[in-house]
């Protein structure tokens, strides 16, 4: 029975010229997102690789210098994209994903497409995520908004219940149908973003498998419930028109407002400084020093306890290169700074991303999205994950480098030269990427969000269809 | 209200005793049937305790100007709306309470047969018998329904918007044969069409009441009620204010009658 209903929705929709214009667009739309999502990726992880390879030969081809020096001359560390990234670009427009690593600093990123938008960026980026989690509710609520209110209004609805037809059949059956018209557009792209992933040779994105079946799951909690809301709303309102009003009403709220309003939120209960206030409130920090201890303080105590322990009176007497210990003590001075700094700033990009999260329960779209981007790799967490890598990298370099200096450079301070066998020693970043339930133990309200929404519609949906009126 | 004289009192008719019901040996009869059925719409009561039974066989037509109460009380039996008080029954269940099970038993007609304008004729039928639990029938018996309920050969495989609302019409007849209905609920299913499939549809009535179906048909038509009915009820402002069989009754008499309770 039920499955009669979901084949003759289907049969319906199919052959209704203007769902299969809508479904065609939306259909067009997914393809040629994950197609430009695709091509995009190939070229970032084409010029991923080669700069990759060639920043190491500039490195070490960087020539005789002092070992701080070349600190200085520094490295580039990039951030693999994901191989789901093509999929949702996510944050990596704003965040970036290039870091300059050099001694004493740590760097804001760079490559922040964003930041050179044009204005047509501004209204997003197409991308197969933002297809799916703006334009797919969309086609479903003009699928289904007259499943019920329609066939009530042109009267096929009082036939169909004379026949002693269940409701919740009834109800079913149509959710069915909408599900496999979906079906239909989603398959073949499906098929074809597996192709894609498949064709990806660079699998730097551990947990890839999981992650993409886990972001299947999301999308079809979230379509999942605009199924079960359109049809509870086209089951309670009086007339077609009125559901169709209503869902838009919907949709504008879950997939404009609320994203907007949350983004606002955010900002407005945890602020962030622009670039400029961060960097100057590091540098005072830095400056003033940590409890009136400023980096003379600190060299001094150091020195003293350096000194305590070569058992001698001045630096001139050490056995090692005073100068090249300096540095390493400077670094550490800094980095107390950059560890308090720059961790206050994410764990308030964190929170504002947890309270975007929180708002999914509101408008799932929020959840879908936050969920999305963090499976695709390409969320603020992830980032997070990366620059944190990049900096344990920086300082491990620099520390190579200094304390060279330190144990082979004696008396000798600039004069001091090494060449590329030192160079060639110095340690690789190698990125280190987590697996897909590190992604999801960021996302618990997401996910809760995305389950609870479904569940929540296919109950009133459940609910509305069983009250159904006949006229 | 109360001063309305009764029909019987007027003609000196006596309207059809009612079965009481308390007698059961008469329930597997009584395919349809009203007791003290009524409904208000807010304070406007829509049918004033309609006792109405209808046995197999029997052509009961309602007659009654818009408002009556024709359609509410079709609703009724459909279980579309809920009573205020009394019940409606069909094959001796309580609507109400069996209204998966009654509607078994129903096949229904409106007044305009409204059908899926995307599927074809035969794609209608065949998802409306399905729907109604026959499974059963082959593409040549669906195709045999159609024709059978006069609609042409060369229509069947058309899609429904590009019908008529008489090829609408014969589908729905098609459809409630083929449910093979102990009683059909019409809503004045004649009304609008041209007379020779008016004259098929009463040939049709005629032929599924010597199976022993049991019909209610709300009409406009008295020249058809009195063709077809073998029993007619005359309906005004909720009450059905006479009731009587068809044998008992010219057609002159029944206009007569009937004017005369729409006046009153």
């Amino acid at each position: 029975m039920v499955m009669r209903i979901a084949r003759k929705e289907l049969l319906e929709m199919t052959r209704d010229g203007r769902f299969r214009v809508a479904g065609g667009v939306v259909l067009l739309l997914l393809l040629t997102a994950l197609g430009l999502g695709w091509s995009r990726h190939a070229d970032v992880t084409a010029a991923h690789e080669t700069a990759v390879a060639q920043e190491r030969e500039i490195w070490e081809a960087q020539g005789e210098k002092s070992p701080h020096s070349a600190s200085h001359y520094g490295v580039y560390a990039f951030k693999p994209t994901g191989r789901l990234a093509f999929f949702d670009t996510g944050t990596e427009a704003y965040t970036g994903v290039t870091v300059w690593l050099e001694s004493h600093k740590q760097n804001q990123f760079l490559y922040r497409p964003a930041r050179d938008g044009n204005t047509l960026q501004r209204f997003g980026e197409l991308t197969a995520a933002t297809v799916l989690q703006l334009l797919m509710p969309l086609l479903i609520i003009l699928l289904a908004f007259a499943a019920f209110a329609g066939e009530r209004e042109s009267g096929t609805l009082r036939q169909v219940l004379s026949l002693g037809v269940r409701r919740r059949d009834l109800a079913v059956g149509k959710a069915l149908g909408v599900a496999s018209a979906l079906a239909l557009l989603l398959v073949p792209a499906v098929l074809l973003g597996a192709a894609a992933l498949t064709a990806a040779t660079a699998d730097s994105e551990s947990g890839g498998l999981m992650r993409t079946l886990l972001l299947a799951g999301a999308y079809l909690l979230y379509l999942g419930a605009f199924v079960g809301v359109t049809l509870a709303v086209s089951a309670r309102a009086p007339s077609a028109r009125f559901a169709l009003v209503g869902l838009l009403g919907f949709w504008v709220f879950v997939c404009l407002a609320a994203p907007r309003a949350a983004t606002d939120l955010a900002k407005a209960y945890y602020p962030t400084p622009s670039a400029q206030e961060f960097a100057a409130a590091l540098a005072e920090d830095k400056e003033a020093g940590i409890d009136g201890v400023d980096y003379e303080d600190f060299l001094e105590a150091r020195k003293q306890e350096l000194l305590a322990e070569y058992g001698v009176d001045e630096v001139e007497a050490l056995p090692i290169n005073y100068g090249g210990w300096r540095f390493e003590v400077s670094e550490a001075y800094g980095n107390q700074f950059f560890d308090v700094h720059y961790s206050r700033l994410w764990d308030q990009f964190e929170a504002q991303d947890r309270l975007r999260q929180k708002i999914g329960f509101a408008a799932p779209l929020l959840a879908v999205r936050s969920l999305s981007m963090s499976l695709a790799g390409s969320d603020f967490a992830h980032f997070r994950w990366f620059a944190e890598q990049a900096e344990q990298y920086r300082r491990r370099l620099v520390a190579f480098l200094n304390n060279d200096m330190r144990d082979n450079a004696g008396a000798a301070a600039f004069s001091y030269r090494q060449d590329r066998r030192l160079w060639s020693q110095a340690p690789v970043f190698d990125y280190d990427a987590p697996d897909a339930l590190w992604a999801v133990s960021g996302q618990l309200e997401a996910v809760a969000a995305l389950v609870l929404w479904p569940v929540l519609s296919a109950f009133l949906a459940w609910g509305a269809a069983a009250r159904l009126k006949a006229c | 209200m109360s001063n309305y004289a009764r029909p019987q009192d007027i003609h000196g008719w006596t309207a059809r005793e009612i079965p009481r019901l308390e007698d059961p040996q008469r329930n597997l009869t009584r395919m349809l049937e009203a007791r003290g059925l009524t409904k208000f719409y807010g304070s406007l009561k829509a049918l004033d305790s309609l006792d109405l039974v209808i046995e197999p066989g029997q052509v009961f037509c309602l007659l009654g100007a818009n408002g009556a109460g024709k359609t509410t009380t079709i609703n009724l039996f459909l279980d579309f709306i809920e009573a205020s008080s009394g019940e409606a029954r069909v094959h001796g269940l309580q609507v109400a309470e069996h209204p998966l099970e009654t509607k078994k038993h129903l096949a229904y007609i409106p007044e305009r047969v409204m059908l899926y304008p995307n599927l074809t004729g035969l794609e209608n039928l065949e998802y409306f018998t399905a729907l109604a639990g026959h499974e059963e029938y082959s593409q040549d018996r669906l195709r045999g329904f159609l024709t059978e309920a006069g609609l042409a050969e060369e229509a069947i495989d058309r899609r429904i918007s590009a019908y008529s609302k008489g090829m609408r019409q014969k589908v729905g007849i098609a459809i409630a044969v083929a449910k093979k209905a102990k009683a059909l609920l019409l809503d004045e299913p004649t009304s609008g069409l041209d007379p020779s499939a008016s004259t098929e549809f009463s040939e049709l009535l005629k032929r599924l009441s010597g199976e022993g179906v049991a019909v209610l048909m709300a009409t406009h038509d008295l020249f058809r009620a009195k063709e077809t009915g073998t029993h007619v009820g005359i309906m005004n402002r909720g009450r059905l204010v006479a009731h009587l069989t068809t044998e008992e009754i010219g057609h002159a008499d029944l206009e007569r009658l009937y004017l005369e309770h729409m006046r009153g």
